[in-house]
């Protein structure tokens, strides 16, 4: 349920840089973000996972002070999105959901101009992004027209755009969104090299990226966060299950119908066996089947993986 | 200075999409061209007319105060000398004048006794505006012949003002041409604020601290260029056309300028309130082209219910339009077109405080 905004004053935490109260965001009917609290340490790289319309980037509108909150306001590094909005954007650098560049500028053109807009230093905006063109690999094009450009390379400099002014805190929105496994990998690599020295929030609904990346992830789904935590906290704690797949031979109907009265989930198909339940025994398993004139050739526990705590805590598949 | 960071990329932009920017210069000269042959020509109802009666006889007032005060079409105002009339033909509160000679009354007199007499009165107009002029002719000799009641025609002495130069058809139709021209940049004016808008681009330019009146004169400054330019073409087509400005050329540019501001001005609200490029186009389609009607650049709004000129009146191209007439026809001065001078300064500077005051309620929605 929404509450009213809490009267309670928003009290700034050094070691936070992001803390938001009751932040909550309503369209009409729907609430896109439903009474999130949520703090992100300084230099920790935070990921927001979830579906489409979950409320990733409603809720970084409301931190990018692009969108006013309904309700329940955020500190940006110690600034209230609310009170000192031109604070707050002069201490982030925002790469959006989409890949928004100025076509007919080249790519120094267009990292010039956001750190004109940031208000740097000529001097300074002139080095920082040649910098930034040689870092994201885009030298050999830095004066071509963005428009001529691919893909990868609009999303490289997407990303780059967000950093001219050096920012203690940046946010990506989607920043793999559309690219193809191999670039994902090269902008991966780019953003955790980020993550060493600047607080990075990011949003994705790729359970790779979120577990590959992330210090921690908020799991987001009908504009609430239901669960948080390391990606590994997240799939021991939220998971109370285990899953054994044994691929074997010879499995007689009687063996499979009495492991389906013992375990609570058990699935047989093409001679793959998957047996679910809260507390299984590999070796307990193995030794029957074994017993039971079944021949195997394989048998493993599989690991669980975000997709299975999404599945867990919300009843549906983060793809669809 | 962010707004000269956003200018000169909205400039870059404009002048690297080649055809975007032969669109932007051609597309209201094509439009211009087209509507002036079609509509150009003045429709009026009703003239100013000054009396200079230098005879002030029984007859002369009669004939003021009774036979061309009934004539419907026609206003009839006193001057006390020709020179007064004149300045007012100027100032554009009169478009003719009649000067009556002393001995008018004993020569209509002698007429009606059958003796021979001569009725002479003189006429001067504004030939700028061709039309008005011809009617005012055969107004006034028919008045005069019903006065008379005689059948022999009165000589109306024609004395058109050619002050300076001789004056042409383009004279008076090439003004509401241009301010025509001015009026459609209103739906060019945003496109790139709108384009922004499309793209997401101008909502990740607001994650930066640049403030809503940076964007606005960021987004205006490059549109100011074109119009600069604009304004110089129309000029120069106008004068190929056969223009010729009687008055000074710079007060007329400074009163296209202050048009352009206007409409580039209205430009920057439509596009902070639109949400999309579509909806801002049509918007601004939909604003302007009954404006351009109802401002009186093709024809003389006079004929017009006077709700509809109270509105037109509320915006800057009637004004415009007036006053660029009188420059360019009557060689009028900044005494003569110095409230709708004013009224576009006004105009202009309250058109980017309402955009800028849209455009920061449009940043947070």
């Amino acid at each position: 349920m929404i509450t009213e905004t809490p009267l309670f004053e928003a009290k700034p935490d050094d070691s936070f840089a992001i803390q938001t109260f009751n932040l909550t965001r309503i369209f009409g009917k729907v609430v896109a973000v439903d009474n999130i609290n949520l703090n992100v340490k300084k230099g920790e790289l935070f990921a927001f996972l979830g579906p489409n319309g979950a409320g990733k980037t409603t809720s970084i509108s409301m931190l990018c002070c692009l969108l006013k909150p309904s309700s329940g306001t955020a500190l940006v590094m110690g600034h209230d999105i609310n009170k000192s909005p031109y604070q707050v954007k002069s201490v982030i650098g925002v790469s959006p959901q989409d890949t928004t560049l100025s076509d007919f500028l080249t790519p120094i053109e267009n990292l010039e101009l956001f750190g004109n807009l940031h208000r740097l230093p000529p001097k300074q905006v002139k080095e920082r992004a040649r910098e930034l063109v040689e870092t994201m690999g885009l030298e050999d094009r830095a004066n071509d027209q963005v428009r001529r450009f691919s893909g990868g390379m609009k999303r490289r400099l997407n990303i780059a755009m967000a950093l001219i002014n050096d920012p203690p805190l940046i946010i990506l929105d989607e920043p793999t969104l559309g690219l193809d496994p191999q670039s994902r990998r090269v902008v991966w690599k780019y953003i955790a090299r980020l993550k060493k020295e600047k607080t990075v929030l990011l949003t994705t609904h790729y359970l790779e990226e979120a577990d590959f990346l992330a210090d921690r992830i908020g799991i987001i789904d009908g504009g609430k966060i239901v669960a948080l935590g390391t990606a590994l906290d997240l799939k021991t704690d939220m998971i109370d299950t285990r899953t054994i797949v044994v691929k074997a031979w010879n499995l007689a109907q009687k063996t499979i119908a009495q492991l389906q009265e013992k375990y609570e989930d058990v699935q047989v198909s093409n001679g793959t066996m998957t047996i679910t339940d809260k507390q299984v025994d590999f070796k307990e398993i193995v030794d029957y089947l074994h017993n039971s004139g079944a021949i195997i050739r394989s048998a493993h526990i599989k690991e669980p993986t975000l997709d299975d705590v999404f599945i867990n805590i919300t009843g549906k598949e983060l793809r669809e | 200075m962010s707004f000269l960071s956003i200018f000169k990329r909205t400039l870059k932009e404009t002048y690297r999409d080649a055809l975007a920017l032969l669109f932007l210069l051609a597309f209201p000269l094509v439009f211009m061209l087209l509507f002036g042959f079609a509509f150009g020509g003045e429709i009026s109802v009703n003239y100013g007319v000054g009396i200079v009666d230098n005879d002030q006889s029984e007859i002369s007032k009669g004939f003021t105060d009774n036979a061309l005060q009934s004539a419907d079409m026609l206003t009839v105002k006193n001057y006390a000398s020709a020179d007064d009339a004149l300045a007012n033909i100027k100032l554009g509160n009169i478009s003719s004048y009649i000067v009556i000679p002393e001995g008018f009354g004993e020569e209509v007199m002698l007429i009606w006794q059958k003796l021979p007499g001569e009725i002479k009165l003189d006429l001067i107009y504004d030939e700028s505006d061709l039309s008005t002029a011809s009617n005012i002719i055969s107004i006034i000799n028919s008045v005069a012949r019903s006065y008379a009641n005689i059948e022999i025609p009165i000589t109306v002495k024609t004395n058109p003002i050619n002050i300076e130069s001789k004056i042409t058809q383009m004279d008076f139709i090439a003004p509401g041409i241009i301010v025509f021209g001015l009026l459609i940049m209103i739906p060019t004016a945003g496109r790139i604020m709108l384009r922004d808008k499309g793209t997401r681009f101008l909502q990740r330019m607001m994650t930066t601290p640049t403030r809503p009146w940076e964007f606005i004169v960021g987004y205006s400054l490059s549109m100011v260029i074109i119009a600069i330019i604009q304004v110089f073409v129309f000029i120069l087509l106008g004068w190929l056309f056969g223009m010729d400005i009687i008055g000074n050329i710079w007060l007329a540019l400074v009163i296209f300028v202050l048009t352009s501001l206007c409409s580039i001005g209205i430009g920057m609200v439509i596009a902070s309130l639109a949400k999309s490029e579509n909806q801002g186009e049509a918007l601004s389609w939909l604003f302007s082209m009954p404006l351009a009607i109802i401002s009186g650049v093709w024809f003389s709004i006079e004929f017009l219910p006077s709700y509809v000129r109270i509105f037109a009146d509320s915006f800057p191209y009637s004004h415009a339009v007036s006053a660029a007439r009188a420059i360019i026809t009557r060689g009028a001065g900044i005494e003569a077109i110095g409230s709708d001078l004013l009224f576009l300064v006004i105009w202009t500077i309250a058109v980017f405080v309402v955009g800028t005051f849209f455009f920061r309620r449009n940043m947070r929605s």
